[in-house]
């Protein structure tokens, strides 16, 4: 700690990182040149990026690269912040999101593939601020940094130390030993997802600007939809299943499709987090499916199959926090409630673009609480936590157990603040569990085809707050908050 | 290019380090967790914990596709066998650590490409060669030849009363052909001259010059030359026993050693050279056998602490000449910065020496400058090649990057601003590490 703060470098990476979204926002304004909308709408946001940006740029000239922990927490953090501040500025100015507050909840909820929107109706914005609603869901899906490195190498932003504090789960495993090549080969699986999906969906009968904006949404395991009624909107078994088996995949690690690219499927078969993932959401799926039976008429293979097509929906829409809704779950049982919200709570595959605690997580605190209880009947013995086959080194079952009780005492408070804001007992918990988690629905008010425009403005702030911390997990924010940080 | 690096020791991280800021996919592979877990934030490199003699663990990191195996774990055997290893499942060229001299003769080259073993390094070798130069230039901190000795890296700390003492370079003081300052450390900083700088009292200046002219540059760098005519060593170790190898017969030589055993096999191998079953702590024997009148001294054993202490302790009894290995990469500007005259580091000359073989085949040479960061190379001027466009002051070259002097038809020559080189031409380069492929691409 006895380098001084590295600010040029953090200029540099900011400025970069403005330009880049400067890009992502003429797409959008291109989006809506086409469908004959005019530049009124993105023309401040994307002079505003430009001109930070290039400042940025200026500003950190001949930074040295080396940074360390804090500047890459701190890079991290700001590079979120600042993407959502410019981000918000489509909404704002062109009048659509009158609320600062609300612009704000909407873009976090946006690049942390949240999906909550406090938009009443949905289906009056422009195509062009559309398209950016739902590309912010696909630049937050792979995260800022990591979709900038891939695409824009020549920047030369390569560091690993941002690259780990922006990508989710406990270990971080590169496929390339270049941090750059990694990002670079995340982000063709990444494309060739959301092309497939846009691909089926467009079959299915939806247009081509829906079929994108869906698929930039279920990749990124976000959540906005282009209608207020999401997904039940379209009212088709093809597209339900298409968007579910989508979800499900984006739930996976993405590093276990390169390997499946380089024909090492057994790697991929042997992958202890993925068999929890699935067998974790194939039991949630058949215990949903049959509460959801009605055993007193005689069963029809129709009745069972749109039953089975529901709760695989919304089972997976949940575990993967996206968050999309094909029927309206508060009718279902009350216990099935609370099955989503533990689901909420698990998410779905560390280094996928979902959220939550991530599953292995769970499966490494779990392990290690029964390690636990081994020990205390042989005190004397070895049990190593065991994962994947090889033995987990004690510190990261620390931060882990550490990283999965913050989680809970972040939710508990979130959940207090929130109620303090006059919200019951079943919005505050399912709000505070669903921003932290990225998840996009809640219930109550806000289940379903919902909007979150009703809630005060303390609780939509404290909710973008939980939503980022979520998102880069908890550590990189909160890390910039303890004085041992700032202390030399 | 896809490189292995088997043993996260120094050699193989300081190696990892040097190439991880290139267009390199470096992979290194250690068996101990904890060495791996310091690098892994700070360097993108891909990190493996595995054995380096497991079939399984190199298959794992993609042995068989990789450009250069490079195995510098501690033991010889076991990276004799990973190379082999490395080498059937199809990596296209390999390299070891070794510490037999036997596996260097020009004889059992073929012998050992057929078992699958490239290149070879002993970093013992290299350092006693290195000691045994710096002994006999005595007046230098550091004497680097180049093209067999035709051209020549000097360095020397400057004495308040040296000619070249504040002279701003823009003052065309320097503009001649005999010499050529290509950098000046300055206490921790280092400076590759331009207009307005100037040398100052005690700065430890780098020359790139010809043997012929070095006399020139120790009048104008206010030395005196002295001959040495007698060495104390401290332990006889690897590289002391190689540094005795390479020394002119004509210098008296003395071995200290603590342990009798080794002390038997010493008087076995060298009868020309007196050895002394003593501790070198022991100062009754040590003014006994003549410290005194000694004119240099050199420790090198494998504790850092111990030679540069013994180092400042001759210092200090009256030697000329101290030389002192340092291990540890970050104690050596210390060591220097306390007076020990020469500071040697093995690991660094090693990753220096490997460093080369992954550039490409026209560069001839590459050394690390201890304590400064920065690398001179020897480049061989391609045909059409752009070096060979335009005078030297027109080339736009990189910034920091100086060019020291050509050697053409075996003669050397210092090279200034209206310098034309040719295709042929071996080009002395002093730049920094993280601009060796940028130059590089000049010679093509």
């Amino acid at each position: 700690m006895s380098t001084p703060f590295n600010y040029k470098f953090l200029f540099k990476i900011l400025g970069v990182l403005l330009l880049v979204e400067c890009v992502f926002m003429l797409l959008s304004m291109g989006v809506g040149l086409l469908y004959g909308e005019g530049c009124a709408d993105f023309l401040p946001a994307i002079v505003t990026a430009c001109v930070l940006g290039t400042a940025g740029v200026l500003a950190g000239q001949r930074a040295s690269f080396h940074i360390g922990k804090r500047e890459g927490s701190v890079v991290v953090t700001a590079a979120w912040l600042l993407f959502t501040l410019v981000g918000l500025l489509p909404f704002w100015t062109s009048g659509h999101i009158p609320s600062f507050t609300d612009a704000f909840f909407e873009t976090m909820s946006g690049f942390t593939t949240t999906g909550s929107s406090i938009l009443p109706d949905i289906e009056s914005l422009p195509y062009g601020l559309l398209f950016w609603r739902a590309l912010t869901h696909w630049i937050g899906g792979l995260g800022i940094i990591g979709i900038s490195m891939a695409l824009f190498p020549l920047f030369g932003i390569s560091n690993m130390q941002l690259f780990s504090a922006e990508a989710t789960g406990p270990t971080k495993d590169k496929i390339h030993p270049k941090i750059s090549e990694t990002a670079k080969r995340l982000f063709i699986i990444y494309v060739v997802l959301t092309v497939a999906e846009t691909a089926l969906l467009r079959l299915a009968g939806m247009g081509w600007f829906d079929a994108v904006c869906q698929s930039f949404s279920t990749i990124a395991t976000g959540g906005f939809s282009t209608k207020q009624a999401s997904i039940a909107y379209w009212d088709s078994p093809l597209i339900e299943y298409i968007i579910a088996f989508f979800m499900t995949v984006s739930g996976v690690n993405f590093s276990l499709y390169y390997f499946l690219f380089k024909l090492r499927g057994k790697r991929v078969w042997r992958d202890e987090e993925l068999r929890c993932y699935l067998l974790i959401l194939g039991v949630f799926v058949v215990v949903t499916t049959l509460a959801n039976l009605d055993f007193s008429e005689p069963l029809t293979l129709a009745s069972v199959e749109e039953t089975l097509r529901h709760s695989l929906f919304m089972n997976s829409a949940v575990m993967t926090t996206t968050g999309f809704a094909s029927c309206d779950f508060m009718a279902w049982p009350q216990f099935t409630w609370i099955m989503l919200l533990l689901l909420m709570l698990t998410g779905a595959s560390a280094g996928s673009t979902a959220g939550g605690i991530k599953v292995s997580r769970v499966v490494l605190t779990g392990k290690f609480c029964y390690s636990e209880f081994k020990r205390m009947t042989h005190p004397n013995a070895v049990f190593p936590v065991r994962y994947n086959g090889h033995v987990v080194r004690d510190e990261v079952v620390k931060r882990t157990t550490a990283f999965v009780m913050l989680y809970g005492v972040i939710t508990l408070l979130g959940v207090l603040a929130l109620s303090c804001a006059g919200l019951g007992f079943m919005e505050a918990v399912s709000c505070m569990v669903n921003s932290i988690g990225n998840v996009g629905i809640a219930f109550g008010n806000f289940g379903a085809g919902g909007s979150f425009a009703d809630l005060s403005d303390f609780c939509k702030w404290v909710m973008s707050f939980a939503m980022l911390i979520g998102r880069l997990e908890i550590f990189t924010v909160l890390i910039i908050l303890t004085p041992a940080f700032w202390k030399r | 290019m896809r490189i292995i690096i088997a043993g996260a020791g120094e050699v193989g991280t300081h190696l990892a380090k040097l190439l991880v800021h290139e267009n390199v996919e470096t992979t290194l592979i250690d068996e101990n967790q904890e060495r791996l877990a310091t690098l892994s934030d700070k360097y993108d490199l891909m990190l493996h914990q595995g054995s380096p003699t497991s079939v399984k663990d190199l298959k794992e990191v993609q042995a068989d596709k990789a450009d250069l195996f490079i195995a510098v774990t501690p033991y010889e055997s076991v990276n004799m066998t990973s190379c082999m290893l490395a080498n059937s499942l199809g990596a296209k060229s390999t390299l070891a650590r070794i510490d037999n001299y036997e596996y260097l003769q020009e004889k059992n080259k073929t012998f050992f490409e057929q078992l699958g073993v490239n290149h070879f390094i002993y970093p013992e070798m290299l350092a006693g060669r290195e000691i045994a130069e710096s002994l006999k230039t005595s007046w230098l901190r550091q004497y680097l030849s180049f093209c067999n000795g035709v051209m020549v890296l000097a360095a020397c700390e400057v004495p308040d009363h040296a000619v070249i003492l504040n002279k701003p370079f823009k003052t065309g003081y320097f503009d001649h052909d005999k010499y050529r300052v290509v950098a000046i450390r300055r206490k921790a900083d280092t400076i590759i001259p331009s207009g307005p700088d100037e040398i100052k009292a005690n700065d430890l200046v780098y020359f790139i010059t010809t043997p012929q002219n070095l006399d020139f540059v120790r009048e104008q760098a206010g030395k005196e030359s002295y001959q040495i005519k007698s060495v104390m060593f401290m332990g006889g170790s690897r590289i002391v026993r190689e540094a005795i190898y390479c020394l002119p017969p004509g210098i008296d030589k003395t071995i200290l050693e603590r342990d009798r055993e080794k002390c038997n096999y010493l008087a076995d191998k060298f009868d020309h050279v007196l050895i002394i079953n003593s501790d070198v702590r022991n100062v009754e024997i040590l003014k006994e056998e003549g410290i005194h009148d000694t004119d240099a001294f050199v420790a090198a054993t494998s504790n850092t602490e111990a030679n540069i202490l013994a180092c400042l302790a001759a210092k200090h009894f009256g030697v000329k000449k101290a030389i002192a290995e340092v291990e540890n990469i970050e104690y050596i500007k210390l060591a220097e910065s306390l007076g020990i005259d020469t500071v040697i580091n093995k690991k660094i000359i090693a990753a220096s020496y490997i460093y080369q073989i992954t550039l490409d085949a026209d560069v001839l040479d590459v050394r690390n400058l201890v304590g400064l960061d920065a690398e001179v190379i020897e480049f061989k001027a391609k045909e059409k090649s752009k070096i060979t466009s335009s005078k030297i002051k027109d080339l736009r070259l990189p910034h920091n990057v100086n060019i020291g002097g050509i050697v053409r038809d075996s003669t050397g020559y210092v090279v200034n601003g209206n310098t034309q080189i040719m295709p042929g031409d071996h080009v002395i380069v002093f730049c920094p590490a993280s601009q060796i492929r940028k130059i590089e691409t000049f010679f093509h």
